[in-house]
């Protein structure tokens, strides 16, 4: 069992306390009186920040501020927009090293020309999944975003491209880019595809990949989306052809007090037993690669508290399914370690509705039989303005 | 997929589909009821709810507009219609609108709202007489 580090609750709690309360009619005066001035809530600079503890059994707890993110927008004109997303992960960035990274991870203009078509260009968020799109703070459960969000899909995921977007009407609406592919020289065991996005920098665009997302939210409450993505792999190693393919499903719905969702993702890598020997000769071990990945998750949140905040409250269970050695090419096994399921359970409570303190447990097995299952303990907070 | 994985997929699913469409017919009635007509919105991340709206020309509607999490804006363009939309629990937007000439005008958020917020626009249809419904 987790030994718990106390001492990270009560700042949490006073932290939102101290930012967030107030009664509600002294909330409901002010947003009227928001309101009625006209005065946005927001202008050209907003964001969102995320503050952890994490606490894995048997090891030191880790206080982390995880994500210090700001969004710039610009109208030139009504049609013509610039949205920009700076993110600082891990509090401190230096050179060649792993604490901390600075990212550009949305930098883009929309020349929004109908409904129907749009276009945008710049630094782009893959629209792929649930939360590679909707990952605010306040907008899903977990401290952490799911691990099918983060070792199949992985999130956050951006890079440069361009493409169309728009509303087809009845419900329907799509995002089309064109963007820049993946690196496969930086694809892992562990971790998938993860290492091989470019970020933008310097990208490689011998070859170009494409993504899509096609939503339906035509029914009240629901939301399904089906994403794509897929390019070849392979321009640092050009005699492969490491093509990746990834295909999605989702789905969320909400009613009342009771929120749904759930995420299929498979991951298709070609070409990996040459991409293997390729790499292992860099490194003088084979990386076992898969040539596939496959995660599913659902989870079920209902709003125990529904009095509008600071009375609002939401707890939450979640199942994820996660194997990034799913499908080995012919001559490699899989690395058991890897084949992974989480039940993660908790709270998210809601002093404002910009403003989220979480909690959750997670019990996390994988099928190895040789490394052991791990307990975590989990509190947050986390804000967008 | 492997067949526990399949079944997985299905049962969610099978029970999003079941517990929205008894949620569609619910929210269909609740609207029926108002002498002046009132068009409820809600507005989330990174959506309206409806996103398509018709009246007739010459046709007063009231919009109450509510949000579901932060802080939204209700514009529609070339109109001059703006409006806050409080957050979640804070309140409602009201305005009066009448159509006064027919066409089709995009309505959109224009309160920052969060990585989708240029996804958030819906169209509002103001029918000319004897245009079908």
């Amino acid at each position: 069992m987790v030994k718990y580090r106390l001492f990270a609750v009560p700042i949490l709690i006073a932290a939102a306390f101290l930012g967030g309360v107030t009664t509600p009619a002294q909330a409901q005066e002010q947003a009227q009186d928001n309101a009625n001035s006209g005065l946005p809530s927001t202008g050209p600079l907003s964001g969102y920040m995320d503050f952890h503890f994490n606490k894995a059994d048997g090891e030191d707890g880790i206080l982390d501020f995880h994500r210090f993110v700001l969004l710039f927008n610009h109208s030139f004109s009504p049609r013509l927009r610039f949205v920009g997303e700076l993110e600082l992960e891990h509090a401190l960035v230096e050179g060649l090293e792993e604490a901390g990274e600075l990212e550009l991870e949305q930098a883009y203009i929309d020349f929004l020309l109908s409904r129907r078509l749009n276009l945008r260009a710049g630094m782009l968020l893959m629209p792929v999944g649930i939360i590679n799109e909707r990952h605010e703070p306040p907008v899903y459960n977990g401290v952490e975003r799911p691990f099918v969000d983060t070792v199949i899909i992985p999130s956050t995921w951006f890079d440069v491209g361009a493409g169309v977007h728009g509303d087809l009407g009845a419900g329907f609406r799509y995002r089309a880019y064109v963007v820049a592919p993946l690196n496969s020289l930086e694809f892992t065991a562990d971790e998938g595809i993860r290492g091989g996005v470019q970020k933008g920098s310097k990208a490689n665009v011998r070859n170009v990949a494409y993504t899509g997302r096609l939503e339906y939210l035509g029914i009240r409450g629901l939301t399904l989306g089906a994403s794509g993505w897929t390019g070849d792999s392979s321009f640092e190693t050009p005699r492969l052809d490491t093509s990746v393919t990834l295909g999605e499903v989702d789905a969320r719905f909400r009613r009342d007090r009771l929120e749904l969702r759930g995420q299929f993702a498979d991951v298709r890598i070609g070409d990996a037993a040459r991409l293997n020997d390729s790499l292992g000769r860099i490194i003088g071990i084979s990386p076992n690669i898969a040539a596939g990945l496959r995660g599913f998750y659902g989870e079920a949140a209902y709003r125990v508290w529904n009095k509008g905040a600071p009375r609002d409250m939401v707890a939450f269970v979640r199942y994820e399914n996660f194997d990034t050695q799913h499908r080995m090419p012919e001559g490699f096994q899989p690395l058991k370690e890897f084949d992974r399921d989480a039940w993660v359970m908790g709270v998210t409570y809601y002093p404002d509705p910009d403003i989220a303190v979480k909690a959750d447990y997670i019990s996390l097995r994988n099928r190895s039989g040789l490394f052991a299952n791990r307990h975590l303990l989990n509190l947050g907070l986390g804000w967008w303005f | 997929m492997t067949t526990r994985s399949g079944l997985f997929v299905a049962l969610f699913v099978a029970v999003v589909v079941a517990a929205s469409v008894t949620g569609a017919s619910h929210a269909a009635l609740a609207g029926q009821a108002a002498p002046v007509r009132t068009i409820e919105i809600t507005a989330s991340r990174f959506e309206f709810w409806p996103s398509e709206i018709s009246i007739a020309e010459g046709e007063a509607v009231e919009f109450r507009i509510t949000s579901e999490d932060t802080v939204h804006g209700f514009r529609i363009v070339g109109n001059g219609l703006n409006l806050v939309v409080p957050k979640r629990g804070k309140g409602v937007a009201v305005a009066r609108f009448t159509g006064t000439q027919a066409g089709r005008y995009s309505f959109e958020c224009n309160r920052m709202c969060g990585a989708g917020h240029n996804f958030m626009r819906g169209v509002l249809v103001v029918r000319a007489p004897g245009a079908a419904q």
